[in-house]
């Protein structure tokens, strides 16, 4: 290693030339790699959709206001419910969450973590069938966090230690409930 | 120091996680299973080796006042590879070490590794450090895991092994099931050395 003195220039460039190789090396590697992650996010995505439509067997894509909604139809063809995904900031990072509701009767069904950048072990748990669950049958609306039991069909029941990835989710879900009754109606 | 105990140095006597006990974040966080545990000490030892090799090369032309952020820029460019390959290969592995993948650039084992040794060595000695090293950071990770996995689920790699009537010990998968774990681990070695210490004294 150089010990003796050395330029500004010279550190300017060393570390210049290395981000610069470093940069060129990753944007290969990120066009390289890019479409096998796409496909593995596509299928995902297909996955979630029928997760959150119970009942559904296809799905169609529908544009409403710059929204993709999923519409998802059972075997004699009647829509069971639509979904979309819903985007939020976490704890750190976005949280992509495929929302499904059933507009007839103005309700979520279930919802399906997409994406998340959540501490494992903590925020993290958000992807759990006990949390989720909170939201199975919830009236479109505002959602209130509390630490015990729901009693009211608007509460949701926290994580313990993960109150902000929590918090984000239940905004991300309320809102994607008057969203869908937005562009479908509900309770009608 | 010839190259086998260059080797075997990593795996035993300075061994990362149980003598210099450094790299202890994921080592703590993702044995929860040996998938994880083993998937993690490899996508490490790719990294280690990658820029042990990358930096005994170019070492020359690094100034001393720079050394620090051009290793973590060339040790950032490999986590960000594997961070990719994993994802567009083994996207199941991906998504279950999912942070722990990127926080490989703040484990000080690589950047350790690199300031002591690295730097001061030539290529063909680097290689061999960084294996040794390596393979001393992945065995452990996968014994720890076997254990916590053994005994927080009852299986191994996921197949069933101490059958349904196992009750399992939920805390073993939690950390502080790793913390007990790696306690329990490190004082066996030290009896271990203790012993073979005073056996040749």
């Amino acid at each position: 290693m150089a010990q003796e003195d050395v330029s500004l220039s010279r550190l300017v460039i060393t570390l210049t030339v290395i981000g610069v190789v470093s940069a060129l090396i990753l944007s290969v590697v990120y066009q390289w790699t890019t479409p096998y992650i796409e496909e593995h996010q596509a299928e995902a995505k297909e996955e979630a959709i029928f997760s959150v439509l119970e009942g559904a067997v296809e799905y169609e894509e529908v544009t409403k206001n710059g929204i993709t909604f999923f519409e998802g139809y059972n075997e004699s063809g009647n829509l069971v419910g639509v979904s979309y995904i819903a985007k939020g900031s976490g704890y750190q990072g976005t949280i992509e969450i495929m929302v499904g509701a059933d507009p007839s009767n103005g309700e979520i069904m279930y919802i399906s973590v997409l994406n998340h950048e959540e501490t494992p072990g903590l925020g993290a748990r958000i992807t759990e069938e006990q949390f989720k669950n909170n939201f199975v049958n919830k009236p479109f609306g505002e959602y209130e966090l509390v630490n015990r039991e729901p009693s009211d069909p608007y509460e949701v029941e926290t994580i313990a230690g993960a109150t902000i990835s929590t918090r984000s989710v239940k905004n991300i879900v309320s809102e994607a409930g008057l969203t869908i009754e937005e562009n479908y109606g509900g309770g009608n | 120091m010839n190259l086998l105990k260059i080797l075997t140095n990593g795996l035993w006597k300075e061994n990362p996680i149980i003598k210099l006990v450094i790299g202890l974040c994921p080592t703590l966080a993702v044995t929860n299973t040996v998938e994880n545990g083993l998937a993690m000490g490899l996508a490490t030892s790719f990294v280690l080796i990658s820029s042990e090799i990358v930096i005994s090369l170019i070492k020359k032309w690094i100034p001393n006042n720079v050394r620090i952020p051009s290793f973590i820029l060339i040790i950032a460019s490999f986590v960000t590879f594997t961070d990719y390959f994993l994802k567009a290969f083994f996207p199941g592995i991906a998504e279950s070490l999912s942070l722990f993948i990127p926080l490989i650039v703040v484990n000080c084992l690589i950047l350790g590794r690199q300031e002591a040794f690295a730097s001061k060595n030539p290529t063909h000695r680097a290689i061999f450090d960084a294996i040794g090293m390596g393979l001393g950071f992945t065995w452990v990770l996968v014994l720890l895991s076997t254990v916590r996995e053994l005994l927080g689920m009852g299986t191994f790699f996921g197949l069933e092994i101490l059958g349904a009537a196992y009750q399992p010990m939920i805390i073993m998968i939690l950390p502080g099931g790793a913390f007990i774990t790696l306690g329990v681990i490190v004082g066996i070695m030290n009896v271990i050395n203790r012993k073979v210490e005073s056996q040749n004294g």
